[in-house]
């Protein structure tokens, strides 16, 4: 169909607003001036700029039209740069401007001009011939937040901040008060940023159009020397970051939006979080421990040192008294060295990463139920599904990009159903909560399984053509128990009935889980049974459905992708068979490869315990910090005769080392991460490396020189090289390469001519074949059954928004400032019983240990559960959780923990 | 669309735990801050929301919950120069604090207009409102009495008999929607709120509308605009309280036919009275069984003139700030908690039952052909006989003002005909017009809801045209440029010509009434240049002095 712009016809697209037309057709996205427009947001109509004459036929009479929220309609002529459009534009903004300050019209000579500033020069800046009138010019600015400061003197009114508060974050802080004239924006309940929940996101700084909104880095009007794309270090999300230098130091990130995953938005850490990368606290030099105290030492010393020990330890001990712990924090090419250096250079697959804490059993389970141990789908079906099932996960937290997406179906009304113990705040808006008591994931899986069979809401075709051993688990959850299981889960089982049906009923349903899955004595189990909910009603293999793992770090399927697992290499084939071996040490260039798969994290504590482990070699993890039971984990690094570790910053494991190597960060280098939905993206080098840092990968590269293996791309660690190795060592990234990587990055499989996959098992061709059912009893966990009587309440561990992880990053930015403590939630009348105030500081114990923490009182637990972070050291949690584990991946039970606690 | 999550999870709990209405609650409670803050967390919105919605209406805002008493500040009490006096006696009575004010009352036609006690009144003297002010807290109806008369077959005005026979009627419709769309179409039926839309088309497109995702017939509703604003109109208030069930009876037919079960009626809270008799009449439909299942909810506005615009109307209901939507969509499309919506006027509502009982033809046949049936008029107190008539569209204008109105007690430059949106028509205009959509339109006037001011001889022109861009201005709901600055610096522009020795640049004023028309998003900024424009136009001699001249 057919519309004209000035008496041309043009095809326009059906649907597409006039703007979009215009700026279509003339290629020009200033074709039409604009100010409360932003593509990201619904379309409002406040500021009229758009405004154009359209007529119905070509000359005839006209009507002004704002062109943003008018559809183009067939035969439309559509004029859009009359004197009369000119004119009103230029009146609109002398009203404007007759309320904006005189001094912010043009923009100040070392600024960039904000887009309000550019729209304005654009239409021309009128003379205000309006007499001084009443006016917003005496606004007090809002300075209360650490990262993002007000100035509605400034402000025109656009809403775009309000829109972009509810539309983009899917909060609501911002709002406008009053009406006409006196409309004035508000936070909150017209309180401050800080006293507001604002979750401090910075969508409003980056849509508004002027200064009255910025961060405190000005990032907006900043004349940066370059701006440079890279790829977000903080969650498994994967958001692009625009990174400003100048002179050499970074002064603003902005989300890019052109970029596929975050679509122009960030959390607060990967925008503000960046302090971090030259704080004095920063690691400088490489150190060696000489006489208990820490030595500054030139690389070749540390190196000789490290590589004399290693040599000698394997001479004595072997290659499997040597182990290794990668990071899902470092790029795949890192990850990738990593794990060869072990295998192949030294030869043992004693190598693993944190994945081992958090997503093995993700990658286990799957694999076992449908051959892939990564999502199924994208985070793009969230705009095609009918319904979310959120198991075990509060990604508004740990994954806040994605979690905000989540947030805004479920509020439009997608069925929403979520399993967790924390009452969430997505649990708060979801259809169906079902808050079941820590460690009975199995057990409510069962539930709904039993209930979606009994309803008869099984898809019997996809069933019967794509899957195997159905029946069994048919007639295992058919003669369960519901009111057994109803008082062990503590959730009514008609609750969980109505689940199971919307569940099943939804012609598009997908699944997220996260840790709450796989930190739990039963966690593998659970991941299977969440693959069976999926199987029996269909939802694989189509738009809008899957099995989607929230990754915690922001490389966890990286890392496991690269081989940093101890019975699967580089691509995931399995160390043990022999043929395996054969393609492997032809790819490495070795003459053999270690013949029995590793040891996992806990097994390599144990063996160091029991002195058959001799040297552990860590880049970049804070495993003493992060491992469950801490004096367990002390006593194992006693014992060892060699600790390195490459890292940012001093930590608990740090402390501990033989040798110290200081590691750049993420901004000072090149490589790739994979975010959870198997995208994986360029890191893009900002800045040089901070003081006499080098890249992790050249650390390794280095190391392993020493050691008697010469990197075939070279000793000089190239991202863009060792991906070409990857590439032809992983058959599924055939076709990865540097350069096709380009902007958003590719999502594998990667066929060899470099298409990639949005979406596993497609019509349920399963990779494995077939899909397979497996079947489960719920099983109580050890740490309940053997300490339960004694410690009767559960901790439950999780993240907040504001810190990654144990903090060695977020504690050393303003992040710190909004959230400066770790707190224990306990119910009232828990706290009450016991005569503990809220805010007071208690004594929490376990069969291992105790620590301080303050409590507060919070009716987002049920009573009997206790939750709290683990960001801050001065609390250490993980001196009192325990030993168990998933069985199959020895994955810490991190989610329960038998714990009391008492007044101190 | 904006806001369509907090419409979603204001949806959630609906009509019957409705969110403006828990707003308006606290706010006349003057509740605490932590009740506001409870409740947006019921509610799982921020606090902004609800801080943005109570801050908007005159009845709900911070800074007039302790009022008690509300004056009347519409056109008709303004030229009637009433209101000084009465703010003097009830300066008696109460502190300057608890005095708010209302943007009229329906008392158009006997002026000295007050709201107090949910009840509104007339009082001319101190002994009056003494009288008035002792009643507190007495049931019943407070005197609002004008006459009532028709110059045609009465559509509106007629007596219903027996209410379960007028009901009965819809027995015949039940099934055949289709008929129900060919009667109204064929009768041209108009909307009455102003703009003249055909009402069959809105029912056709609700119609049409397509079953939901899981194929299930989608909710659709029925709303009907009683938030009659316009400063000078009361012929809804007499059509909500003298005929509910014309009212009611359109909608409920409206709602068989398009699949709708539930009808709310968005009233004035100015309208205190209509408020109780609506209900009243709702519930002896329930009480008799007259209307099966389809349920009625009544929504009490909260002061405020654009929640009569259609969209913010529906975002009122819902509890957001009602902020004027863009369009399209439609609310036919995307109405109520964004479902398809039958939206209209009382009076369009209120035609509904004569049409199909008597056949869209027969309807047809009153009126002119564009401008069909008959419409209600009120005619203010400066008329010799002020009240409600009946008239049939294309009647010339002097006959209303002559025959019925009985002719002006005083001196009369002008009338403004169609509340404060509608044209300024000179007094020597008014034998060339009748009463209809073209011959007003064609003239540059309009029909609007047809409501009367007269504006004295000795009123200033500037004062009334100042008082049009103050009304606008208090009004405007704050969302589009043009508007909420416009028609702020237009009003200060005529005050700072009246107060001080200063000529408004006429370029700039022409530039600025421009821009309202041409560039507001709804029609309060882009209606508010026509009565101006007027002005401007009848009455030169006496503004010229106020503008530079060239
Ligand atoms: C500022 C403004 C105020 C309005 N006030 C009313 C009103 O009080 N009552 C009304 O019925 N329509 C009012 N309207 C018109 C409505 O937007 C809408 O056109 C009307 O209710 C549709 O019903 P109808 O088709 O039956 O006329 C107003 C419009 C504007 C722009
Ligand atoms: S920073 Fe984010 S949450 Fe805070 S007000 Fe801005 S958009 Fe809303
Ligand atoms: S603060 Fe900025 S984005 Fe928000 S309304 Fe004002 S100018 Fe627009
Ligand atoms: S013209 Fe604009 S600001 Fe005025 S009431 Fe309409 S939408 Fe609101
Ligand atoms: S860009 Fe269209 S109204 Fe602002």
């Amino acid at each position: 169909m057919k519309a004209f712009i000035n008496n041309i016809a043009y095809d326009f697209i059906t649907g597409e607003t006039i703007l979009d037309f215009v700026r279509r057709i003339e290629n020009n996205k200033n074709a039409i001036p604009t100010m409360c427009q932003d593509n990201r947001l619904e379309n409002f109509g406040s500021c009229r700029v758009c405004s154009v004459e359209v007529a119905l036929q070509k000359d005839g009479p006209t009507k002004t039209m704002a062109s943003c929220h008018t559809p183009v309609t067939k035969d439309l002529y559509i004029y859009h740069n009359t004197e009369k459009i000119k004119r009103l534009r230029k009146n609109i903004v002398e009203l404007v401007l007759s309320d904006y300050p005189t001094d912010k019209v043009f923009p100040a000579e070392d600024k960039k001009a904000t887009p309000f500033q550019e729209t304005i020069a654009q239409i021309g800046i009128p003379n205000v011939r309006y007499p001084e009138g009443e006016n917003h010019l005496e606004l007090e600015p809002d300075r209360s937040h650490p990262y993002i400061k007000s100035d509605l003197s400034q402000c025109i009114n656009c809403f775009r901040c309000v829109r972009a508060c509810e539309e983009i974050q899917g909060e609501m802080i911002l709002g406008m008060s009053g009406r006409g004239f006196a409309t004035n924006i508000i936070k909150g309940f017209d309180e401050t940023f800080d006293e507001s929940a604002c979750v401090s996101c910075g969508a409003c700084v980056q849509t508004c159009p002027t200064e009255a909104l910025t961060d405190k880095f000005e990032t907006k009007t900043l004349i940066a020397d370059k701006t440079v794309r890279t790829t977000c270090t903080y969650c498994g999300v994967g958001c692009q970051l625009d990174v400003s230098v100048i002179d050499g130091k970074i002064r603003g990130i902005q989300a890019p939006e052109t970029a596929e995953v975050n679509e122009g938005h960030t959390c607060l850490k990967g925008r503000f979080a960046f302090q971090f990368y030259d704080h004095p606290d920063r690691l400088r030099e490489p150190m060696i421990k000489k006489n208990g105290k820490f030595e500054e030492v030139s690389w070749d010393e540390a190196y000789d040192f490290i590589a004399h020990k290693l040599i000698d330890i394997k001479n004595r001990h072997g290659a499997d008294s040597i182990g290794a712990i990668s990071s899902s924090r470092a790029t795949n090419e890192e990850n990738y060295l990593m794990q060869k250096m072990i295998r192949a250079a030294i030869g043992t697959n004693n190598i693993d990463g944190c994945a081992r804490v958090c997503h093995a059993p993700t990658a286990y389970g799957m694999q076992e139920s449908f051959g892939t141990g990564a999502a199924t789908n994208s985070i793009e079906d969230l705009k095609q599904t009918d319904a979310i099932f959120l198991f075990g996960a509060n990604p508004l937290k740990a994954h806040p990009v994605t979690g905000a997406k989540i947030k805004q179906a479920f509020m439009k009304g997608v069925t929403s159903i979520v399993v967790d113990p924390i009452k969430t705040s997505l649990a708060e808006l979801a259809d169906f909560h079902l808050q079941i008591r820590p460690g009975t994931n199995v057990a409510i899986l069962n539930m709904i399984a039993h209930y979606i069979i009994k309803e008869n809401l099984v898809n019997q075709h996809f069933i019967d053509a794509y899957t195997e051993k159905y029946e069994e688990f048919k007639a295992h959850v058919e003669n369960l128990d519901m009111d057994e299981l109803e008082t062990l889960t503590g959730v009514s089982k008609a609750l969980v009935r109505k689940a199971a049906i919307a569940y099943a009923k939804s012609e598009r349903a997908m699944e997220f889980h996260g840790l709450g899955v796989t930190e739990h004595f039963q966690g593998s189990k659970t991941v299977m049974l969440l693959s069976n909910l999926a199987m029996m009603t269909g939802n694989i293999g189509k738009h809008g459905v899957g099995l989607n793992p929230l990754r915690g770090q922001n490389n966890v399927q990286g890392a496991a992708d690269m081989g940093v697992q101890p019975h699967q290499g580089a691509g995931y084939m399995d160390v043990n068979n022999p043929e395996n071996q054969k393609y492997y040490a032809e790819k490495y260039g070795v003459e053999k490869m270690p013949e029995f798969e590793g040891l996992k994290i806990p097994e390599m504590l144990d063996a160091a315990i029991e002195g058959k482990l001799k040297a552990l070699y860590i880049m970049g993890e804070d495993t003493i910090m992060t491992d469950p039971n801490t004096n367990h984990s002390i006593k194992a690094f006693e014992n060892l005769e060699l600790i390195v570790v490459q890292e940012l910053f001093m930590t608990a494991t740090t402390r501990m080392a033989d040798v110290v190597l200081p590691a750049s960060s993420y901004f000072e280098k090149n490589g790739t991460f994979t975010n959870g939905e198997r995208r994986v993206q360029r890191v893009n080098k900002v800045i040089e490396p901070i003081g006499n840092t080098k890249p992790d990968g050249q650390m390794v590269i280095d190391v392993m020189s020493r050691l008697g293996y010469d990197q075939p791309t070279g000793l000089t660690y190239d991202a863009a090289k060792v991906i070409e190795e990857i590439a032809d060592v992983i058959p599924f990234m055939k076709g990865l390469s540097w350069e096709r990587l380009g902007e958003n990055g590719l999502q594998w499989p990667i066929k060899e001519d470099g298409t990639d996959t949005k979406m596993l098992h497609i019509d349920g061709h399963f990779k494995k074949g077939i899909g397979t059912f497996h079947h489960f009893d719920f099983e109580e966990s050890p740490e309940i059954s053997s300490h339960g009587e004694k410690y009767p309440f559960i901790l439950t561990t999780g993240r907040e928004l504001e810190h990654y992880n144990s903090g060695t990053m977020t504690r050393r930015t303003d992040n710190q400032t909004i959230l400066p403590k770790d707190v224990l939630e306990v119910h009232p009348r828990d706290a009450k019983e016991k005569g503990i105030k809220d805010n007071e500081t208690v004594r929490i114990f376990s069969d291992r240990g105790s620590v301080h923490v303050p409590i507060k009182y919070s009716k987002n637990v049920k009573r009997g559960v206790l939750r709290t972070t683990f960001h801050q050291p001065e609390v250490f949690i993980n001196l009192i959780t325990g030993s168990v584990g998933d069985k199959e991946t020895m994955t810490p039970e991190y989610k329960v923990v038998a714990v009391d606690f008492e007044r101190i | 669309m904006a806001n369509k999550n907090i419409r979603s999870l204001s949806s959630r709990k609906g009509l019957d735990d409705n969110l403006f209405e828990n707003i308006a609650e606290l706010s006349h409670k003057n509740a605490p801050k932590k009740d506001f803050q409870k409740l947006a967390k019921r509610f799982l919105v921020d606090d902004s929301v609800i801080v943005g919605t109570s801050s908007f209406y005159d009845f709900t805002r911070e800074e007039n919950r302790a009022k008690k008493i509300h004056v009347c500040s519409g056109t008709a009490c303004m030229v009637a120069k009433t209101q000084t006096n009465l703010q003097k006696n009830i300066e008696k009575h109460f502190k300057k604090e608890e005095i708010g004010h209302a943007a009229c009352v329906g008392h158009c036609h006997t002026n000295n207009a007050f709201m107090f006690d949910d009840k509104t009144f007339s009082a001319a003297t101190n002994e009056e409102l003494t009288e008035i002010l002792s009643m507190r807290g007495q049931s019943g109806t407070p005197n609002n009495s004008y006459n009532i008369a028709s110059n045609t077959t009465p559509v509106l005005t007629s007596k219903i008999e027996k209410v379960s026979n007028f009901y009965a009627l819809s027995e015949k419709f039940k099934a055949n929607p289709q008929q129900v769309i060919q009667e109204l179409k064929t009768s041209n039926l108009r909307g009455r709120g102003g703009a003249g839309f055909p009402f069959w088309f809105k029912l056709d497109a609700v119609i049409k509308e397509p079953l939901n995702a899981t194929g299930e017939e989608t909710q659709k509703y029925i709303v009907c605009n009683a938030d009659e604003g316009d400063p000078g109109a009361y012929s809804d208030m007499y059509l909500l309280e003298h005929q509910p069930h014309k009212v009611l009876f359109g909608m409920y037919m409206s709602g068989l036919s398009v699949g709708a079960d539930t009808g709310v009626l968005y009233i004035r809270g100015e309208y205190p009275d209509s408020i109780r008799i609506v209900s009243n009449a709702i519930q002896e439909l329930k009480d008799n069984k007259l209307i099966g299942n389809f349920k009625f909810k009544i929504i009490r506005g909260q002061g405020s003139y654009v929640c009569g615009e259609e969209t913010a109307l529906l975002n009122s209901i819902e509890g957001l700030r009602p902020e004027v939507r863009v369009r399209p969509p439609y609310p036919t499309q995307y109405g109520l908690y964004g479902k398809p919506t039958v939206l209209s006027n009382v009076e369009t509502f209120a035609n509904i039952h004569w049409i199909l009982e008597n056949g869209g033809a027969a309807y047809a046949s009153l009126g002119t052909k564009l401008s069909t049936g008959t419409k209600l008029v009120s005619l203010d107190s400066f008329f010799n006989a002020p009240g409600i008539y009946e008239i049939e569209m294309g009647t010339p204008l002097a006959t209303v003002f002559n025959e019925f109105g009985k002719g002006v007690k005083s001196d009369i430059k002008a009338f403004q005909l169609g509340g404060p949106l509608g044209g300024i028509i000179p007094m020597h205009k008014i034998e060339e017009l009748s009463l209809d959509f073209e011959s007003l339109k064609s003239n540059g006037f309009l029909l609007g809801h047809a409501s009367v001011v007269s504006i004295p001889t000795d009123f200033p022109m500037i004062k009334f045209l100042e008082h049009l861009l103050e009304f606008t201005a208090d009004e405007s709901c704050g969302k589009c440029y043009p508007c909420r600055i416009g028609s702020f610096r237009g009003m200060e522009l005529l005050q700072k010509a009246q107060n001080e020795d200063y000529k408004i640049d006429q370029h700039l004023f022409a530039d600025l009434l421009e821009t309202l028309e041409i560039g507001s998003l709804c029609a309060l900024g882009g209606g508010v240049p026509l009565p101006i424009k007027n002005g401007l136009m009848y009455f030169k001699e006496e503004l010229n002095q106020y503008f530079t001249s060239n």
